[in-house]
């Protein structure tokens, strides 16, 4: 028998009209690691707080889901608790306490333990994640990767036989990202603990499902291992989720890959390398060159430090950003990247150094008249921007500051929304938009006030593929129409992708910056999955896209070869 | 890199006290007694026994050089303190000379001496019990007795932070963006309405998440426990008892009068009678014990590393 077993169910929240979810049938067997995915909005949330009870929304519900035989909304209330995990999205908002020590013991507790029970079980599972180091820290203190790490701990000592995870690193870099997938990993395998997760950024995650399952408008709509995602008929390539899947699994699919598909890097090179001839080491392309540009941004020697007592945060840094170019700032959590995009738009000031901008000294720029027309700065959490009940008035409230009359003022709302593909959204509340909704509904806030210079806080983070490569189009589209664009960001594949060049942060500094395909060609390891799969046989194949061109010039390897 | 940091912080963070490893409610019986003794009476060796250990213990809690530096300040206020006192109060026998007509005695600036002294007591003992008594040590304690309040305090010091946090995030977020960040009045204070509006929808918004995180882990289930990581030891208990036995001796010599003492009109010779020295040998013990098991611990430590 199946540890959870869904069949035939169907939901609709209270009042919409439209149902949440449509016919899903799922079988988990005990020590599964299922991975759902979709884009944001196709009832994964849904389908996760219907498996849990304390979670259970309000509507109408068909079907039926069954832990270990039993209906789900008949199960012991203790048992539920225990027996099903639940590991939610944000790192900050699941942490109860104000000590590390008092936020794992936080389950038991209700549980009504014994102390001799609390500090055993805590103690274990300490060991387990190797929180000992910041056991008697305050949660405050810890990082994002860490609270999320504790939030799992805090759940894993309830002894939970399922453990479902709503996109649990969406909001952590990349590295802490993959520390939490490998404590996951580690649950799943020594503990046997099925694991049930739903994730955007699948180049890790999906080679360790042992069954994936893709979501769309409510249904499921693929299931299956993950080597079997390769299948040519499968119409998951014309998908909007397509551009999440693995980079090594793409290229096979684009290159017409038979039978299992490859789903690491590893598998991916070895793939290329059994398949494929090499004479042809790469695709000849001159990067654009902006020498002759005016210069939007300049910065020499610029030191910058919070307090007397801290370090320097940007120590020596000199950069220049060229009219008109889309600029991808990378570089490792905490390096100080934000603090830097705080420097540029003006919020702090350098204590040494020249900050120019347009050729004038930043401090000539007086009151608003650096953010009228030049430069603004979009944050990496959107809700810090919006104050209105809706987008629209909200949206209306920021045109005010122009010198626009009432009608001007409407008109460039609507001008905006309709550059964004956001007039759907106008008459919904800010919180209840989705992460790309709301990403883009931020932009046009930002667009309101005219800049010339887009500064951005990692616009991709956590959301899925297609709502990045929205993002993406609208970033292009603005650099079309002449705007400048420097945008810090995590996501190497992004960078890869859309920027023009791409500059390398560390200690204080900008260490290296050149046109993007330069930059991850000869990058070693901070570099994308394509870059990384197609070398030593390729040399500048940094996009699945000149990876696929690449073999296809090539040609397949002969048998005799 | 990640680890480097990590290790540094623990060492940061591991400095040898006694009074750490110490049972919060010893330590909270402790400065209690001490406190309300150096309150309770005028007496002038009480009063110094009082200060001087406060100082004492208040340096090896915190470092000699961070004492220096505040006894810095407190020395000067204490003195201005001490003057203070006779330019109002012109009881005494004892006339030094006349300001403005009016006499200054010797009784009234030994007064404000003694006044000022048993303040400066008073603010020592406070700052060590701040150092000790850490908020979770509190709330473990009062946990005891109200089981709902701890928790309550426990959430409340994990939303302060977050609720910091947000506001710069949100503050800087609109500053980047331009909105209301001109120089006049109006827009500084339209700009801060803003922020503190958007911090209240959005912390109501993720409250709601952090009460699903506490229902997730079975919140409102029947039969509560409440745990803590402290346990009372032997020698937590002998503390208390020395403490008590001390304590309460003290104060009831100083009931039975053994403390008696006046300024006015002139100053009573300090009591030397057996029943008053036992009382100063009693408050002597009961003041240097905190020093001495300080003292304790890092000869311990460095004996014990001799030997290794």
């Amino acid at each position: 028998m199946a540890l959870l077993e869904i069949q035939n169910l169907s939901f609709t929240y209270k009042g919409a009209d439209e149902a949440a979810l449509k016919n899903i049938n799922l079988s988990i067997e005990s020590g599964d690691f299922v991975l759902i995915c979709g884009e944001s909005g196709c009832g994964k949330t849904t389908l996760f707080r219907l498996l849990k009870k304390q979670f259970r929304p309000n509507g109408e519900l068909e079907g039926s889901i069954k832990f270990n035989g039993v209906p789900i909304s008949e199960l012991d209330e203790r048992a539920s608790v225990t027996e099903i995990g639940y590991v939610m999205q944000d790192p900050d908002n699941q942490t109860v306490t104000d000590k590390v020590w008092h936020e794992i013991a936080f389950g038991l507790e209700s549980l009504g333990e014994n102390s001799d029970t609390i500090r055993r079980k805590v103690a274990e599972i300490c060991g387990f994640f190797g929180i000992g180091e910041w056991y008697h820290k305050r949660t405050s203190e810890l990082s994002g990767g860490q609270k999320q790490i504790l939030a799992l701990a805090s759940i894993m000592v309830m002894d939970p036989s399922v453990l479902l995870l709503d996109e649990p690193t969406a909001q952590l870099d990349p590295i802490a990202a993959s520390e939490f997938l490998s404590s996951l990993r580690k649950i799943n395998e020594e503990l046997g603990v099925t694991v049930i997760i739903a994730e955007h950024r699948l180049e890790e995650v999906f080679s360790m499902a042992t069954k994936a399952v893709l979501m769309d408008k409510a249904k499921i709509f693929f299931s299956d291992t993950p080597k079997r995602a390769g299948q040519r008929s499968l119409s998951l390539y014309e998908h909007k989720i397509y551009k999440g899947l693995p980079s090594s699994l793409r290229l096979f699919h684009a290159l017409g890959g038979e039978g299992d598909a490859p789903l690491t890097v590893k598998e991916g090179k070895k793939f290329i390398s059994e398949n494929y001839r090499d004479e042809i080491k790469r695709i000849e392309q001159v990067p654009i060159d902006f020498s002759d540009k005016n210069k939007a941004i300049e910065i020499n020697e610029g030191y910058f430090r919070y307090e007397r007592e801290l370090p320097d945060v940007l120590s020596g840094l000199d950069l220049t950003v060229y009219e008109n170019e889309f600029l991808c700032i990378l570089g490792a959590n905490g390096a100080g990247k934000t603090t830097l995009l705080k420097v540029l738009s003006g919020v702090k000031r350098l204590y040494r150094g020249k900050y120019r901008l347009w050729g004038k000294k930043i401090r000539e720029y007086s009151g608003v008249s650096l953010y009228r027309n030049n430069i603004a700065c979009l944050p990496q959490n959107p809700k810090n921007l919006f104050v209105k009940e809706t987008v629209y008035s909200d949206l209306l409230e920021v045109a005010k500051l122009l010198p626009y009359n009432k009608e001007e003022r409407a008109a460039a709302v609507e001008e905006v929304c309709l550059k964004l593909g956001i007039k759907e959204l106008c008459n919904k509340h800010p919180y209840d938009l989705s992460g790309g909704e709301r990403q883009k509904a931020a932009m046009a806030k930002i667009l309101l006030v005219k800049p010339e210079i887009l500064l951005l806080d990692e616009p991709t983070k956590g959301l899925d593929a297609y709502s990045k490569s929205e993002i993406a189009a609208i970033l292009k589209a603005l650099q079309a129409e002449g705007k400048t664009i420097v945008t810090v960001t995590h996501d190497i594949e992004f960078a890869a992708e859309y920027s023009d060049r791409c500059a390398m942060f560390f200690d204080g500094k900008i260490v290296s910056i050149a046109d993007k395909v330069e930059f991850f060609a000869t990058n070693g390891y901070y570099t994308t999955a394509a870059s990384r799969m197609t070398r030593p046989m390729f040399e500048n194949a940094v996009t699945v896209e000149a990876a696929e061109e690449l073999c296809r010039l090539n040609g397949k390897r002969k048998d005799n070869d | 890199m990640r680890l480097g940091t990590r290790r540094r912080m623990r060492l940061g963070d591991a400095k040898m006290r006694y009074f750490d490893r110490l049972h919060p409610l010893s330590a909270l019986v402790y400065f209690l007694m001490i406190i309300l003794i150096a309150m309770i009476t005028m007496h002038p060796v009480i009063t110094a026994v009082c200060y001087l250990t406060a100082v004492i213990f208040c340096g090896m809690l915190i470092g000699f050089g961070k004492l220096l530096s505040s006894l810095a300040y407190s020395i000067p206020l204490m003195i201005l303190i001490a003057l203070t006192n006779p330019i109002f109060v012109h009881k005494g026998e004892t006339i030094l000379f006349f300001l403005n007509d009016n006499p200054v005695t010797a009784e009234a600036i030994l007064y404000g001496a003694n006044a000022s002294m048993m303040l400066m007591a008073v603010f020592y003992w406070c700052r060590n019990y701040s150092t000790i008594m850490t908020s979770d040590k509190f709330i473990y304690l009062f946990g005891r007795v109200i089981p709902k309040l701890s928790l309550v305090l426990s959430l409340t010091l994990a939303f302060i932070p977050k609720l910091k946090r947000r506001y710069k995030e949100i503050d800087e977020a609109q500053k980047g963006l331009g909105i209301y960040a001109g120089k006049n009045f109006t827009d500084r204070i339209l700009g801060k309405f803003r922020v503190l509006s958007i911090l209240l929808t959005d912390s109501l918004e993720n409250a709601l998440e952090t009460a699903d995180s506490m229902k997730a882990r079975g919140y409102g289930l029947k039969g509560r426990a409440s745990y803590a990581i402290y346990r009372f030891t032997l020698s937590d208990l002998a503390f208390l008892i020395a403490t008590a036995v001390f304590g309460v001796g003290t104060l009831t010599f100083i009931a039975l009068g053994a403390a008696d003492f006046g300024f006015y009109p002139s100053i009573t010779p300090i009591n030397l009678s057996i029943q008053s020295c036992v009382m100063y040998c009693a408050l002597a013990i009961l003041g240097f014990v905190s020093v001495f098991c300080e003292i304790k611990e890092n000869l311990i430590w460095r004996y014990w590393k001799s030997k290794t």
